[in-house]
């Protein structure tokens, strides 16, 4: 097993070729995601996180720059790696059964039938019933039983809860972090809704039109970044300043410290709502290159 | 469900599940093929025979009022046209399910991505999903092909109204031609289903393809093979040499042929103005005779064919770019 999961290189990816307007989904993308940790990728609608997820799927090749996943080129570890897209797709005239066992057919070697069917069996579904007749959260479950059969060593999930009511979403939640911690499975999950994963994530990839605005752990993201709060006057310099507001004679600011502060300030660690929320309202601020680079001691 | 499912590496079974995403198409094209063949039988057997006895009786009569089974000689028509246009469909339906289920649908809903999401490769999916088609649309298609032909031949020389060898539906009925044809329609099927992503689109796409195919083909085919030529004197004013009419016209008195294919056989002012104004001596006609049957089919199958792998490989490229696997791996 590789230590790094994720490596990206001036990613880029574009899509309509052919129109002057061209758009860019992702630009100048680096980062690194050590193996074993469970990232989540944040971002707004449209900011390029499920282009970044198909890319690391192996289901489209980059415009420029290179994507290694789990140390080789993307698509080469194709039987290393479980996705689940956002849109859950599944194929419909197949039972709950003939799709897990399409599982086995088609991951030969890797499958672990009994995981797909403890899934399935969580969310009291019938194995005999036709994808069809399920309902979304139902086909959340058989697609997520689908990508843990084949017993990934990196699982990428696209917008995963979405559809799934808060008991399933604790459940399967509970699912994922156990597979992560007793196989030491690399987990990239993506959504909008920030609060969704921050119990559960220990590394985040914050991206914002189509560039990473943040990228590493959790933790270490929180304590280099600080909440102050001082007189208006206050010049901020020499520390980066991500946001800064000024009501009346008060100034808050959310800051990267570059040196002590000065004792009078009032000074706080951000939520991490507060830094991605931060980081999207200003899209100048700059991102720091350290948190990029920093690369983690492989846990597996 | 199997508890445990033993974790053998082998090969990833795709067919298999081809199949099982298949089987109504499977199925519904085995009862098609299943039945016009038996129709073709028939029309082989019992039908070109009564219609035989019938054109026997017609022909050995005499006097005005004689008896022969006039419903037979039609019913081997009617059923001989049928049979022909069922024959000549299966490109169009091959074309049609290609482009809009085979992959059509899959890029619609997302379920390539699942499938290629799995151990194997998306070019490994679609070979998969091109491998089995082909071999069961060739078995198909070329089987209703042989009994095609086999049930006209059952009519040469006994039935006053058997379509002749240059009748073009009947021509291609016959041949390898339509096998080729179904091929490509499988695969301009698959290709549209992979560039238009939707599986009513590319179903549109499938069936333009095949029909201008078709059309592309019916203009070149007599073309493939030097034609015959027979010459006849002016006054005669009919050409002969029966078989594919190619070109005709009239010959100069210094022996050139210019082509003129609506003088054919009038005496109006305007041809009679046309003959005087080269010195027409004769008639020419270009024609392919019955002996260029083979060779005419083999060439146009072969160029179908070869249209066809060039679209294989162009499909496989395309998705092997889009996709950036960087080999086709195990």
């Amino acid at each position: 097993m590789t230590d790094t999961a994720l490596e990206a290189a001036a990613l880029g990816k574009r899509f309509g070729r052919l129109r002057r307007s061209a758009g860019w989904a992702l630009r100048d993308c680096s980062f690194t995601l050590p193996a074993g940790r469970v990232c989540a990728v944040v971002g707004p609608n449209g900011a390029g996180k499920s282009t970044l997820l198909a890319l690391a799927a192996g289901l489209m090749a980059p415009t420029e720059g290179v994507l290694a996943v789990l140390g080789g080129p993307a698509g080469e570890a194709r039987a290393r790696v479980g996705f689940v897209a956002q849109d859950k797709p599944l194929y419909p005239q197949l039972t709950v059964a003939e799709t897990l066992r399409m599982g086995g057919d088609l991951n030969p070697g890797r499958w672990d039938a009994r995981a797909a069917e403890a899934i399935v069996a969580g969310g009291d579904l019938d194995p005999k019933a036709r994808i069809r007749s399920l309902s979304g959260g139902q086909r959340t479950r058989v697609a997520l039983a689908l990508a843990l059969g084949k017993r990934p060593e990196l699982l990428l999930l696209d917008e995963p809860m979405a559809d799934l009511d808060p008991l399933a979403r604790h459940e399967l939640m509970g699912v994922l972090m156990s597979q992560a911690a007793q196989h030491g499975t690399t987990i990239v999950m993506s959504s909008h809704v920030v609060a969704e994963l921050e119990d559960s994530c220990d590394h985040l990839l914050l991206i914002g039109g189509g560039r990473v605005r943040l990228a590493g752990e959790i933790d270490e993201l929180l304590e280099t970044h600080t909440r102050v709060s001082t007189t208006a006057d206050t010049d901020l310099t020499p520390h980066t300043v991500v946001e800064s507001r000024t009501t009346g004679r008060q100034l808050t600011a959310l800051i990267r410290p570059a040196a002590p502060l000065p004792a009078d300030w009032r000074t706080g660690t951000p939520t991490l709502e507060e830094l991605v929320l931060s980081y999207l309202r200003n899209p100048g601020a700059t991102t720091p290159a350290t948190a990029v680079k920093s690369r983690q001691e492989s846990v597996a | 469900m199997t508890a445990l499912t033993p974790p053998a590496a082998g090969p990833a079974h795709l067919t298999r599940w081809l199949i099982r995403l298949h089987r109504p198409a499977l199925l519904l094209w085995t009862a098609v093929v299943v039945a016009v063949s038996g129709v073709l039988l028939w029309l082989r057997g019992p039908l070109a025979d009564a219609s035989a006895a019938a054109w026997k009786a017609y022909d050995a009569c005499r006097t005005a009022t004689c008896g022969y089974d006039q419903a037979a000689i039609i019913h081997y028509k009617d059923v001989y046209a049928y049979t022909t246009y069922a024959v000549l469909a299966a490109p169009f339906l091959v074309a049609a399910w290609a482009g809009a289920a085979l992959t059509g649908r899959e890029m619609e809903t997302g379920t390539a991505r699942l499938a290629w999401t799995q151990s194997t490769s998306p070019l490994r999916w679609f070979a998969s999903r091109l491998a089995l088609p082909a071999a069961v649309v060739t078995a198909g298609t070329g089987l209703l092909v042989l009994l095609h032909h086999l049930a006209w031949s059952a009519g040469k020389g006994r039935i006053g109204t058997l379509k002749s060898w240059y009748d073009l539906p009947t021509f291609y009925a016959n041949g390898p031609v339509v096998v080729a044809l179904a091929l490509a329609g499988l695969v301009g099927g698959a290709l549209a289903g992979l560039l238009r992503r939707g599986s009513l689109p590319a179903l549109v796409a499938g069936l333009g393809f095949t029909g201008l195919l078709w059309y592309a083909v019916q203009l070149v085919m007599p073309h493939l093979w030097t034609t015959s030529t027979s010459v006849v004197a002016l006054k005669r004013f009919a050409p002969t040499g029966g078989g594919l009419g190619v070109d005709e016209g009239i010959v100069t008195a210094t022996g050139a042929h210019v082509s003129n294919l609506t003088c054919g056989n009038s005496e109006n002012d305007e041809c009679l103005a046309f003959y005087d104004r080269f010195d027409a001596v004769g008639w020419y006609r270009d024609y392919h005779p019955a002996s260029h049957y083979w060779p005419l089919q083999l060439i146009a199958t072969g160029l179908v064919l070869a249209l066809t792998a060039l679209l294989t490989l162009l499909a496989f490229r395309l998705l092997h770019r889009e996709t950036g696997a960087r080999r086709r791996s195990s």
